[in-house]
Order: structure tokens, then C-alpha cells, then sequence
């Protein structure tokens, strides 16, 4: 099998590059390492709670507005649906979500007016953070009581559901980082293949009888072990930083392997259209750098402008990121990230396909 | 498409190469201009000529890494445009920029090449040891070849176009920039493949041509101007001779004398050059001896390829 011999021939050439594994292995490990020295320090807490206005009168607006906002501890976001803050919940992007039920307002004014009335709230938090959900309830019922000027406790109808583990910085970075690592395929691949284009070495061996599709799975080949290689080093990596794993290792690692594909597809994509090395690097970085950040390898998407958030999802990689935090954080199965799934299975398939259009054509100039 | 189609029928057998008004076109720049050869099987065929004239875009049109603008080639009776990899099959080419993997080593590189073509693992150990054992490396066969020196690396890019035991070699400026040791090296065995192999060498060295080639094709901007053996090239040259003497007492009697017998005569500092269609060694040594002059010595100057190369083109052939 000739593509083999390619394949191997190639990998002996990586490997054997101390500087190139380097940067292939120990920039994204530079990275989880570096943030997880920044963010695991003390620091007050701050927690983030999503309410939800149910009863949508002028008493509950300024309830939220003016007395839950101003609580220097907590961090408040409005929703419209108790779907989503669960999700945000899930995510551990939210610690608590609380609904203001109907009738909050004509409750409020009741005992503004002297009759003392029940007050009710929803809270959902996670119950496996009883640390924080106490804290969190404590908040919220003094405020309310002050807000409504009673003296009796609010009535809190709490509503635990069960999260599976607690997330953390590094299990909400380690999908990021793992992805950001990815991203470097890129580069990788692009430069291995220009390379043996601009040293010769491709037209050397076109003068053998391989032929073009042997070239081309040479070097899939070998790029695909290094992301195989790479995936389980920055999975045991993440997990050795705290990173808890949940859900299906086989499915986060399929997610990620599906992700390398399309990276090892835009670096033959690039190789093809480049002259040198010197062409082909820089114009890998252009490609890397702002699709990490705009696919949350650093920090929530969700904090992205919308135009922004559409660019991002229109690639592989802001899929690759929630989907593996949702198998790894949340442990949810292939059903629940199918669309994701397919996205990816699709995008790798036409990345290829172009890519080895792209490359035999090069060859052949 | 080709503009001079060849069916295989008018391909004869007893050439391994054959062009047919073989054309390349870059942009606007004629780089091969309607070459017309017939290599033999198991001649060692040179093409001579300055950087530039060609010689490597005819190359690589032949060994199926270029497509002619116009015309076409039979390798071993396979057109090289229909039928490419039937041709890589047969040959073995030693480009000219050393291309090699630079992490891998000897063995490594030679069996890289060699598995491609399908050559089993035991001949394949047996040739490689062959053949390092040629170029001398069979100490550092198991060192990456980053490590090498130009030479070295130089000698092994060679060896990897022989590792699959191919019937035509095409092998492009095969000792460029090698030291002259190693260019004996390497000399010595091509010349043990004569006769063997068909060869299609380039070079700019016209010593490299006069010493291993059975032909050589002068070749200047795309064209082929000449063709010959070394002999044949040179006695080409044979219209004008040229005498060189050096004698001290070089009289202006003897010197008129000879100057109304021959074409040209050039007195300078002890030493007369005369050219002329035909020369009698003899005689002019007489004539000056009786004029009294002490000749240290005196010789009839060989042409060399670099004469007939300046004689056809009008250039020198280093720049």
C-alpha cells in the first residue's frame, strides 16, 4: 500500500520535529495551563441568576429592576422561558433561575397596604451546590422581604433539580482549549503539505507510480493520528486539571475526531491554493485565530453580537465546543446533539471533498 | 492535446526515447522549442547547455511531470501523455535540486522510493546496501539525512532514482556542485550502468558530457543545435586549427613570413598563435628553427566542447 508508506514517511517527519510536536502539543497545554492559574484563584463570589417574569406587572418590573440588580453579589439576567435558563443552568452558566409568578405584584401591594399576604417565588438551582443555592436563597429572600416590607419569610418554593456534577472553570475551558488545539491542525496540515510541494519532494515522488488519491490519504493518514494523538493527550490533560467527564468519553472523542477532520480539510484547502510555506502559514492564522475566539474556545459565545454568533456557527468549530461540553459536563447522548453531530459529519465531508479536488489540481500545475 | 499524435506502431523498438517536435510553452517563453530525439536502448545520452537552455523543462516532460504545449515523447514505446504511469513505472529520476526527506534516514529514504514501486523488502535491503555502500554512507545509513553535508545528501538524491533498478534513468545535473571526488564517484558508477540503462543525463559540465556520454545534444535556448559523439562534435570544429608555439628570438622576418603564409598570426610575448584551415606542424617548426628561434614548445590546440559550444552559439558555456 503505497499511500501507507507516504503516511509513515510523514509521520516520521513530524514526530521527528521537536519544534513542530511542540507546537502541536504544548501551545493549547500552555493555554489550559495559563488560565487555569488565572481563574482558579479566591475571589468573591458572584453569582449569576436568571429571573423570569411571570407576572409582568410594573411592581415586579422594578422588583427585578431596582432591588435584585442592585445585590452587589448577584449578576442578573432576564429570560423569557424557563427552557432556556434551564439549559444556562445546565450549562453552569447560571447558578439559580427564579420565576416571578403571576400575581407577585397584587401580592406586594397587599402587604404595601398593610394586609399581610404569602409572597411566593420559584427558584431552580442546581441541588448538588448546596453551598451556593443556600447562599442564593438566603439573598433572595431578604431582599424580597425588604422589598415587600414584611416581616414574615417569603415563601420560597424551591425547585432542586439535579445537575450531575459541579462545573467548574476548567470543565467549562477544557472543550475550548481541546478545540483550540484542533484549530492548530491547520497550520499543521497546510505547512506539511506545502512543504513537499515547495521543496520538490511532491514532484519527486509524482515521478513514481502513486498516484494522486496515494498523496492525499498519505497525508490524511498521518494527520489523523496526530489529532487522534493530540485528542487523547488534551482529554487526559483537561481531566488531570479537574475536567469532570460525565457523559460518553467515545462520543466527546468522535466529536473531536469529526472536528480534526474539517481542520486537516481547511489545511489541504490552504495547501492547494498556496505557493510556499510562507503563504500558507500566515494565511492558516488568519483562519485560526478569529474562528477560535468566535467559537468560544476562550469564553461563552453567548456573550458574541448575533451577526458574529452566525458567522461562527456557519463553522464546525462553535458545534464541536457545545456539543463536547454537553457530553463531557452534562452527559447527554447522541440524541441530544444530533444536529451538531450532522453538522459536523457534513462539514467534514464537503471540507474533503474540496480539498482533495483542490490538491490534485495543484499537483498537476 | 499534442500536436503531432503518435500512435505506438511508429515508435521503433530499439529506442527507450523518442521526441516528436516536443514543445513547452511557459506564459510567453519558449523553454523547449520542438526537440526532436532518438535515445537508443542502453545509451547514455547528455544534453549540454547553459542554465536556462531547457534541459530540465525536457526532462520533466519526459518523465510525466510536465505536459507538452505541443508535440509528444515515447518512453520505452509509452506516450507520455496517454500513458504516464505506465512510463513512472519504468523510470528513475534524480532531480536537480536534491530533494530527499530530511528526517528520515538513508535506509529510510531509499525504501520509501523503493516500496512505491513495489520492490520487495529482502532485494530492497540488498540494493540499498549496494548502493550506500557506492556512495560511501553505508557508515551513516542510519542517520537522519538533515545531518549530511551537501555532498553526501547530493550523492544519495542520486542512488534514490536507482533504488527500483528502473530501465531508463533520467538524471538531471547529476553532480551539481559536488566536490571533484565525488563527482568520480559518481561518474564511476554511471559508468557501470552504460549499456545497462538507457540514460538521459543534463549538465553544464562539458567534462561531465566528454566523459561519460555516448552522445551528447548541444542545447541552447530550447533548441537542439547540435548533436554528435564528443569526437564527432569536435572534429566538427576541425575547419580551423590553431598552433600555439612558445620560442624565445621570434625574429619580425619570421614572423612576416608566417603571417603571409597563414590566415592569422598573433605575436605576444614569446608565444605565436596561428590559425589557419590547414596547418603543417612540421613545417612551421622548421622554418622558425632556421630563423634562428628557440622554441620551448609548441602544440596543436584540441578543440573542446566548450569551442564547439561557442563556436555554434556564440557563448560561452559557464556563465
Amino acid at each position: 500500500m503505497r499511500f501507507l508508506e507516504l503516511a509513515s514517511r510523514n509521520l516520521k517527519e513530524t514526530y521527528r520535529d521537536p519544534l513542530a510536536l511542540g507546537f502541536l502539543l504544548g501551545f493549547p497545554l500552555l493555554f489550559m495551563l495559563l488560565f487555569g492559574a488565572i481563574f482558579s484563584g479566591d475571589s468573591i463570589p458572584n453569582y449569576s441568576i436568571g429571573v423570569i417574569d411571570g407576572d409582568g406587572t410594573p411592581l415586579s418590573h422594578s422588583f427585578i429592576d431596582e432591588v435584585l440588580t442592585e445585590v452587589p453579589t448577584l449578576e442578573v439576567a432576564n429570560y423569557d422561558d424557563t427552557a432556556t435558563a434551564r439549559k444556562d443552568l445546565k450549562f453552569g452558566d447560571l447558578r439559580a433561575y427564579i420565576v416571578i409568578p403571576q400575581g407577585f405584584g397584587e401580592q406586594v401591594s397587599q402587604n404595601w397596604e398593610g394586609k399581610e399576604t404569602n409572597i411566593t417565588l420559584d427558584i431552580t438551582y442546581d441541588e448538588s451546590d448546596i453551598m451556593t443555592s443556600e447562599q442564593i436563597i438566603s439573598i433572595i429572600n431578604t431582599v424580597t422581604r425588604s422589598f415587600a416590607r414584611i416581616e414574615i419569610p417569603v415563601t420560597i418554593n424551591a425547585n432542586p433539580i439535579h445537575i450531575e456534577t459541579e462545573i467548574t472553570f476548567i470543565d467549562f475551558m477544557g472543550p475550548g482549549i481541546i478545540v483550540f488545539g484542533l484549530l492548530i491542525l491547520i497550520p499543521t496540515s497546510a505547512r506539511i503539505m506545502v512543504s513537499d510541494k515547495e521543496k520538490g519532494f511532491l514532484s519527486r515522488l509524482l515521478t513514481t507510480p502513486a498516484r494522486p488519491l496515494d498523496f492525499i490519504s498519505g497525508y490524511s493518514l498521518c494527520l489523523v493520528v496526530i489529532a487522534i494523538i493530540q485528542i487523547v493527550i488534551f482529554i487526559a490533560a483537561s481531566w488531570g486539571f479537574g475536567m469532570d467527564i460525565v457523559g460518553s468519553l467515545w462520543l466527546a472523542f468522535l466529536i473531536f475526531l469529526l472536528t480534526g477532520l474539517c481542520s486537516i480539510g481547511i489545511g489541504m484547502v490552504v495547501a492547494s491554493l498556496s505557493k510556499n510555506e510562507n503563504q500558507a502559514e500566515p494565511l492558516c492564522w488568519l483562519f485560526a485565530m478569529p474562528l477560535a475566539m468566535l467559537s468560544g474556545c476562550w469564553f461563552s459565545i453567548e456573550m458574541l453580537p448575533s451577526y458574529l454568533r452566525i458567522i461562527a456557527y456557519a463553522f464546525p468549530y462553535a458545534h464541536t465546543i457545545e456539543s463536547a461540553r454537553a457530553v463531557l459536563i452534562r452527559g447527554v447522548g447522541l440524541e441530544a446533539i444530533s444536529s451538531d453531530f450532522l453538522f459536523l459529519i457534513g462539514w467534514a465531508v464537503v471540507i474533503f471533498a474540496i480539498g482533495i479536488i483542490l490538491f490534485r489540481r495543484s499537483m498537476r500545475s | 492535446m499534442s500536436l503531432h499524435k503518435v500512435e505506438p506502431a511508429e515508435a521503433s523498438d530499439d529506442f527507450a526515447i523518442q521526441t516528436f517536435n516536443l514543445t513547452k510553452i511557459f506564459n510567453r517563453l519558449v523553454a523547449v522549442d520542438g526537440i526532436e530525439l532518438n535515445i537508443k536502448k542502453g545509451e547514455l545520452f547528455a544534453l549540454l547547455g547553459p542554465n536556462g537552455a531547457g534541459k530540465t523543462t525536457a526532462i520533466n516532460m519526459l518523465c510525466c511531470l510536465l505536459k507538452p504545449t505541443g508535440g509528444t515523447a515515447t518512453v520505452m514505446g509509452y506516450d507520455i501523455n496517454r500513458q504516464p504511469f505506465k512510463i513512472k513505472e519504468l523510470i528513475g529520476v534524480s532531480p536537480q535540486e536534491t530533494v530527499i526527506s530530511e528526517r528520515l534516514n538513508c535506509w529510510e529514504n531509499l525504501s520509501l522510493i523503493g516500496k512505491i514501486h513495489g520492490v520487495n523488502a529482502r532485494e530492497l535491503k540488498i540494493r540499498s546496501q549496494q548502493l550506500l555502500e557506492t556512495i560511501g554512507l553505508t557508515g551513516r545509513a542510519k542517520d537522519q539525512v538533515r545531518k549530511f553535508s551537501g555532498g553526501m545528501k547530493r550523492r544519495l538524491n542520486v542512488m534514490m532514482a536507482l533504488i527500483h533498478n528502473p530501465e531508463v534513468l533520467f538524471l538531471d545535473e547529476p553532480t551539481l556542485g559536488l566536490d571533484p571526488q565525488a563527482r568520480r564517484a559518481i561518474w564511476e558508477y554511471i559508468v557501470r550502468l552504460k549499456g545497462e540503462k538507457t540514460i538521459l543525463l543534463t549538465t553544464h559540465y562539458m567534462d561531465e558530457a566528454d566523459f561519460l556520454a555516448d552522445r551528447i545534444g548541444i542545447m541552447d535556448e530550447g533548441k537542439i543545435v547540435t548533436l554528435g559523439t564528443s569526437t564527432e562534435l569536435k572534429t566538427s570544429m576541425l575547419e580551423k586549427h590553431t598552433m600555439i608555439i612558445y620560442a624565445w628570438n621570434l625574429t619580425q622576418k619570421v614572423i612576416n613570413e608566417m603571417r603571409s603564409r597563414y590566415a592569422e598570426v598573433e605575436v605576444t610575448n614569446g608565444t605565436m598563435i596561428i590559425t589557419d584551415k590547414q596547418l603543417d606542424f612540421k613545417e612551421i617548426v622548421d622554418r622558425l628553427h632556421s630563423s634562428g628561434a628557440v622554441i620551448r614548445s609548441a602544440y596543436i590546440k584540441e578543440p573542446t566542447l566548450d569551442d564547439v559550444f561557442l563556436h555554434i552559439t556564440g557563448k560561452e558555456l559557464r556563465e
